[in-house]
């Protein structure tokens, strides 16, 4: 079912889109503090930069009720290196990373009680792809590009559409979408995505050495995934869900126009506004009630 | 500038040549640590992260489950690779080889990852310095100082690629040189890319290493070729190019239609392919080639050949496929149906069974088992 990438990898300058999961309220119930989870992720980073000299991080964070950049090493490393990279790097994202946290949070106060406590995936889904859109118009050398998502909140049922949307224009421009769930249960977004792009999906069974994972799994540039053994999917829940409730559904109703998925018999599509007929069983009964008639 | 980068590809192999002492203390270097990271392969760098914060030494086994198959050869070339430049030492432990990253490389590393580098130098105060060039001056000063020697850029790549044709260690005459070249040789000379010798009449120049590997070092992937091909999704294809050996390769699998002075205009038809195909030239050979050169304007896109063509030319391919052979036995007049019938299921619990008409008690089984069959057919009688 994925599709096969289509594009050679001649060698292995990468651009990592790294979407951070901010969300407060994993995190206070997290046994992995946001403080040691950040000096993983930040040595990660170096360890990317330190790889080629033409890679790239971009970071993004995915937050309550927002998403923004918060790191771009094409930009915010481009003078003074003569302090060294990682000071650089690690007071610049922190710093905007602050910046960030604080504005999420004043968000929240807005917001009406009941939502299942799950991050903005889709959000920085999205930004991530229209930066990696950019790139690839900038010219015909540019690095290959994957997103990893680093994710620890639950899945957001209201967010299935446009996480499905977002996979799938991933899939289109081969931007494969690594994915490094922290949580305690499964996520089947994230499982799906890198399913279906070609990337990779673990869940680390120890948080305490996840920079090695992160070494050893998501360092791995596209050129030399092709010769490596990565976790393989397994199990990958492939179930729907509907786009009235957003609940994973077996069987439903279908659009034929645009595909909508729906666990009861509508009148009308939400999504495209045909009209749909007659419900099977009652079409039945009409035709044996026409028959019946002519006979007496 | 070009030159750089050709000297930094052997300036390694100079690295992987020097005594374990000296390399030791190089390692202590974080920047040197990076460099040389930067300079091996892929799997190489893959492997040191991997093994970064791993103290014990890994069985070769081991670290051979890492690859598939298919990367075997790439996986060779990384190991072998970090052994020579020593950032792999190797623990013969009783039968079995282990690897260990070296301690100086791996601490320094680690350093350098986790704190970030501090380069040894700090650009001089603006107080000090009257006034610095712009990017814009050092560029033009740089370019001016080019001039100056009188020597062109494109001149000297193409006698530094000229270099890397000739043999180590033989004599060229000095005379065979243009006056440019002559001018140039002198500055080679100086970097130890050419030996200047003089007799008693002549004088001539012996390449050494250093400039023959040069061409190795510019085939490096990270120069992307030009493309040229363009295909559509009507199977025509458009190549810009007025090489004769691209029109050769594209005879071999397409119908040339027209050649202009920069353009060949040709289609990919099914006798073309299966010329091709007869001929040996798999499918995928073709769509990679298609892929490998296409033509920039097409090659940002996804996919770059139509899949449409692709999947056309592939499923050619099967067309001259359609006959699978398995060698195997028929067996004819059993002498009754409940023989016939225990063989059958003897067959197929040995997932030997092909074929087995019952009303007339014919069965035909693979070779492999051919043996096996007739035991059980002796047993039986």
């Amino acid at each position: 079912m994925a599709s096969a990438p289509s594009k050679l990898y001649a060698d292995d300058v990468s651009l990592v889109v790294v979407l951070l999961d901010t969300n407060p309220f994993f995190w206070s119930s997290s046994s992995l503090s946001f403080l040691q989870f950040l000096s993983h992720v930040l040595s990660f980073l170096n360890s990317i930069l330190t790889l080629n000299q033409l890679n790239q991080v971009v970071v993004i964070a995915t937050g309550y009720n927002s998403c923004d950049y918060i790191f771009d090493s094409s930009l915010d490393l481009k003078r003074s290196l003569e302090n060294g990279r990682m000071p650089v790097m690690c007071s610049s994202l922190l710093q905007k990373l602050e910046e960030f946290s604080f504005k999420d949070e004043q968000l929240s106060k807005e917001e009406p009680e009941g939502r299942i406590k799950c991050s903005l995936l889709s959000g920085s889904l999205s930004m991530a792809l229209c930066y990696i859109q950019r790139v690839f118009r900038s010219g015909a050398l540019h690095p290959h590009p994957r997103i990893l998502c680093l994710q620890g909140s639950p899945d957001g049922p209201e967010q299935y559409v446009a996480i499905m949307n977002a996979i799938f224009s991933a899939q289109r421009s081969v931007v494969p979408i690594d994915s490094c769930y922290m949580g305690a249960q499964n996520s089947a977004f994230l499982q799906q995505a890198s399913y279906i792009t070609g990337g990779v999906h673990h869940k680390p069974q120890n948080l305490d050495g996840l920079f090695q994972y992160l070494m050893t799994i998501f360092a791995a540039d596209l050129h030399s995934r092709s010769f490596l053994h990565l976790p393989k999917p397994v199990g990958v829940d492939f179930r729907a869900s509907c786009f009235c409730h957003k609940n994973t559904i077996d069987m439903g109703y279908i659009c034929s126009v645009c595909l909508s998925i729906f666990c009861k018999h509508h009148k009308k599509c939400s999504t495209c506004g045909s009209v749909f007929g007659q419900a099977q069983s009652e079409a039945a009964s009409a035709s044996d009630k026409k028959r019946k008639t002519p006979e007496t | 500038m070009p030159q750089v980068k050709i000297i930094a590809k052997n300036f390694m192999d100079m690295v992987a040549s020097l005594p374990a002492i000296k390399l030791d203390m190089l390692y202590r270097n974080q920047f040197i640590c990076e460099a040389i990271l930067r300079s091996l392969p892929p799997l190489a760098k893959k492997y040191v992260l991997q093994m970064l914060y791993i103290d014990v030494p890994i069985t070769s086994k081991s670290l051979q489950e890492w690859v598939i198959a298919d990367g075997s050869s790439k996986h060779k070339v990384a190991i072998d690779r970090l052994i020579q430049l020593r950032v792999l030492e190797v623990i013969d432990r009783k039968k079995e080889t282990a690897y260990k990253l070296n301690s100086t490389f791996q601490t320094n590393l680690r350093k350098h990852l986790i704190n970030g580098g501090i380069l040894p130098r700090e650009p001089m105060p603006s107080n000090v310095t009257a006034r610095l060039p712009t990017l814009e001056e050092l560029d033009a000063y740089a370019h001016g100082q080019w001039e100056e020697q009188g020597v062109d850029q494109a001149d000297l790549i193409a006698f530094l690629l000229e270099l890397s044709f000739h043999t180590t260690g033989e004599a060229y005459s000095l005379n065979t040189l243009t006056d440019d070249q002559r001018a140039m040789i002198k500055d080679l000379a100086d970097l130890g890319l050419v030996k200047l010798q003089q007799g008693r009449k002549e004088s001539w120049f012996i390449p050494t290493k250093l400039a023959t590997n040069l061409s190795v070092s510019l085939t490096d992937s990270s120069l992307r070729k030009q493309g040229f091909v363009v295909v559509e999704t009507n199977f025509r294809l458009y190549a810009y190019s007025s090489s004769k050996l691209h029109c050769e390769i594209l005879r071999l699998f397409s119908r040339v239609e027209y050649q202009l002075p920069n353009l060949i205009v040709g289609a990919i038809t099914k006798e073309s392919l299966y010329n091709a195909f007869e001929n040996g030239i798999t499918a995928e050979q073709i769509i990679t080639f298609l892929q490998q050169n296409a033509h920039p304007r097409v090659a940002e896109k996804t996919p770059a050949v139509p899949e449409n063509v692709t999947d056309q030319i592939r499923l050619w391919e099967t067309d001259l496929n359609r006959v699978e052979m398995t060698p195997a036995h028929c067996y004819d007049e059993f002498p009754s149906r409940d023989v016939f019938e225990a063989a059958s299921d003897f067959a197929r619990v040995h997932c030997g069974l092909l074929w087995e008409d019952p009303k007339k008690m014919r069965m035909v089984v693979k070779a492999e088992i051919h043996m096996l069959m007739r035991e059980h057919l002796r047993g039986n009688k």
